[in-house]
């Protein structure tokens, strides 16, 4: 063999490189191969995001900062009637109202708002119903119990968000309508003083619809509590014995011990919260069945709103122009960014920093 | 010292239910006493039915080859091996002539009293001066200046208070291991416990910080009762009183710890300390 021969008088054979194949040998040919793989991801997520950008250069040309610090959305002309400046409407000679323009007007706001808020709603409901979940499954379930209940809770994962919007349109809807928010409002009218102005507030006088934030951010919470509680439940599981066995060892009791677990764990749990939250705020066929798709920002929760995802749903379809489609394309783009920095932020939290805490 | 001291591990709040043996008046010598105690796995049974008492204020080496129970027997003196699913514990063990296993036991009181050292040192990463006011906190200690003082005096009591008082509220995953362990002796420490539990608690360290963790043990034996864990014979005859041998689930041999090493009685132990096996 050539290689046995190329060896100096010690007999140590020669370390520079031998030709092994012609013209790649297969650890050539599959480095390349992955390599290849790795760059069209890269390849395909900046050519997303050039694309985006550019097809929304005509909204931000037209509306710069605006675009998010304004809630008017008006995909077509309006009109409607003239006001002087005290506000009264001008009538002509002969008694008619004069009309006026009102030209398109993009402002996402009212969206950004929808999101934001109906994301929050969802974490406040998931948030500690999963953390208790994933407590229950580490602490406390019986080892014949935690199999199946893993699977389930994965299960409910991986169900497609269609099947969850038709059982909210189905069941959440009507039972928010018929009885909780009726509810709501009724205890809301008995509170003394502010009662009336506080069943106003509410929406009470221009009737339940069913199809509101709540509802919406109901739904998001239901929909990200199987998430959240799978990812808690792997970080508990990786919080040292150790660590548990010595807050016990001190005269701990189980929920204070749960305590410091859940303040070990901390991190992780931040970053479950965090891939929950972008799960909420890039869920789209769910909610545009349930939250009502009304543009407006309303501080109530049983008035609709619309979010970024459900606003593309119902929109994106047939644009009234060219500045309608770039307006929806900027709101994606927002949504993107939102959602991948989420996602960065969870995935450093629970993996990046796994084995740093294991150590 | 006696061990009158230590408080009723029934709940504080409810009586001590009758059942629960009482002290009486007769002089009772040891603090620990273990009577026909097993414990099992499930249907393994890694400790099979030993008995033996522990004095106050004596240290205690419990030694023998890797598997053969120690950590398991030391484990149920705190009970802390009730969190392992499956494990069960037979037998008679009393602490200060109170039965740990009755019913009405409150775990919290017996652990505050029975602290625990682990084998690989497991402070919270935390300041080192919340890891010391973890156990006292629990407690419902609130004031500054009580936390402070305690801080003080378990660093002190630990022999680490020269190189922690500086970093106080520095995280204690910053220190050395050796540090750490004697920051985990001075953490139970803080619960004014009569006993202390060693699990092999200088495995994972030097020998110079071995060493300090050695002198601490004899020192330490003025405030508490040690049982101590170790691999190490030589340890066992430099810190230790008496010496316990396991050897498969048994208790092989239990005597003072100079007897033990010059003069055993049982052939299994010679062959053990002689390091025929092991
Ligand atoms: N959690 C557990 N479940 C089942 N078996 C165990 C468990 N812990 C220890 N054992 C078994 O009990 C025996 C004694 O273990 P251990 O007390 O850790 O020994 P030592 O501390 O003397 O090395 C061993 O055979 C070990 O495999
Ligand atoms: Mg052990």
């Amino acid at each position: 063999m050539s290689q046995l021969s190329a060896t100096d008088s010690a007999g140590f054979p020669s370390l520079t490189a031998t030709k092994r194949g012609f013209p790649f040998t297969g650890d050539q040919l599959l480095a390349l191969a992955a390599r290849g793989a790795g760059a069209v991801v890269l390849l395909m997520l900046l050519s997303l995001l050039t694309v985006l950008i550019h097809a929304t250069w005509p909204a931000i040309k037209t509306y710069g900062t605006q675009f998010v610090t304004t809630s008017e959305w008006r995909p077509n002309e309006l009109q409607v009637p003239k006001r002087n400046d005290a506000g009264k409407i001008v009538f002509d000679e002969d008694g008619e109202m004069v009309q006026t323009t009102l030209p398109a007007k993009f402002g996402a706001l009212a969206v950004i708002w929808g999101t934001a808020v109906s994301s929050v709603i969802a974490l406040v409901i998931a948030v500690p119903l999963a953390l208790g979940a994933a407590l229950f499954l580490i602490r406390i379930a019986p080892g014949k119990l935690r199999g199946p209940v893993s699977f389930l809770i994965e299960f409910l994962a991986a169900v497609p968000s269609i099947a969850y919007g038709i059982w909210g349109l189905f069941v959440l809807v009507p039972l928010l309508q018929k009885y909780i928010e009726p509810s709501i409002l009724s205890i809301a009218s008995h509170v003394p003083v502010v009662g009336e102005r506080f069943h106003h507030f509410l929406g009470g006088d221009t009737g339940l619809s069913g199809r509101d934030m709540l509802c919406g951010g109901l739904l998001l919470g239901i929909m990200i509590l199987p998430i959240i509680t799978a990812v808690s439940r792997d970080v508990l599981a990786a919080v040292p014995v150790q660590q548990i066995e010595g807050t016990l060892a001190l005269g701990a009791t189980w929920w204070q011990s749960a305590r410091q677990m859940l303040g070990y764990a901390k991190a992780g749990l931040f970053g479950a919260v965090m891939l929950g939250l972008a799960r909420a705020a890039g869920e789209t066929m769910a909610v545009t069945m349930v939250i009502g798709n009304n543009n407006q920002i309303a501080l109530s929760p049983l008035k609709p709103a619309q979010t970024m995802s459900s606003l593309l749903a119902n929109e994106f379809g047939n644009p009234e122009s060219d500045l309608h489609r770039s307006a929806l394309i900027a709101v994606a783009l927002i949504l993107l960014v939102m959602s991948l920095s989420f996602n960065v932020v969870a995935r450093y939290l629970v993996i990046g920093r796994g084995p740093r805490r294991a150590s | 010292m006696t061990t009158a001291t230590l408080p009723d591990l029934a709940p504080s709040p409810m009586p001590a239910p009758a059942a629960l043996p009482q002290a009486d008046a007769a002089p009772r010598p040891a603090l620990i006493e273990a009577k026909n105690v097993s414990v099992f796995y499930g249907a393994f049974e890694a400790i099979k039915s030993v008995s033996l008492d522990v004095s106050t204020n004596e240290v205690v080496a419990f030694i023998g080859p890797s598997g053969c129970g120690k950590s398991t027997f030391l484990r149920s003196i705190n009970r802390i091996n009730d969190m392992v699913r499956g494990c069960r514990v037979t037998g008679e063990l009393k602490i200060g002539g109170q039965d740990i296993y009755a019913s009405g036991v409150d775990l919290v009181t017996l652990r505050r009293q029975v602290g625990m050292v682990f084998q690989k040192p497991n402070p919270f990463p935390t300041s080192i001066y919340a890891n010391v006011t973890y156990g006292p906190r629990l407690q419902g200690v609130k004031k500054r200046q009580e936390l402070d003082a305690i801080v003080e005096d378990c660093l002190r009591k630990a022999a680490i208070w020269d190189e922690a008082k500086d970093r106080l509220h520095t995280s204690a995953l910053g220190m050395s291991g050796g540090q750490q362990q004697r920051l985990c002796i001075a953490r139970a420490l803080a619960t004014r416990p009569s006993v202390l539990l060693m699990d092999e608690p200088c495995s994972a360290l030097d020998p110079i910080a071995t060493a300090k963790i050695e002198d601490l043990i004899v020192g330490l034996k003025k405030l508490v009762t040690i049982i101590v864990v170790t691999h190490n014979m030589h340890q066992a005859a430099r810190v230790s009183d008496r010496t316990a041998f396991f050897y498969l689930g048994k208790l092989i041999e239990y005597d003072e710890t100079s007897t033990m090493f010059t003069n055993p009685n049982q052939k299994q132990t010679e062959e053990y300390i002689t390091g025929r096996f092991g």
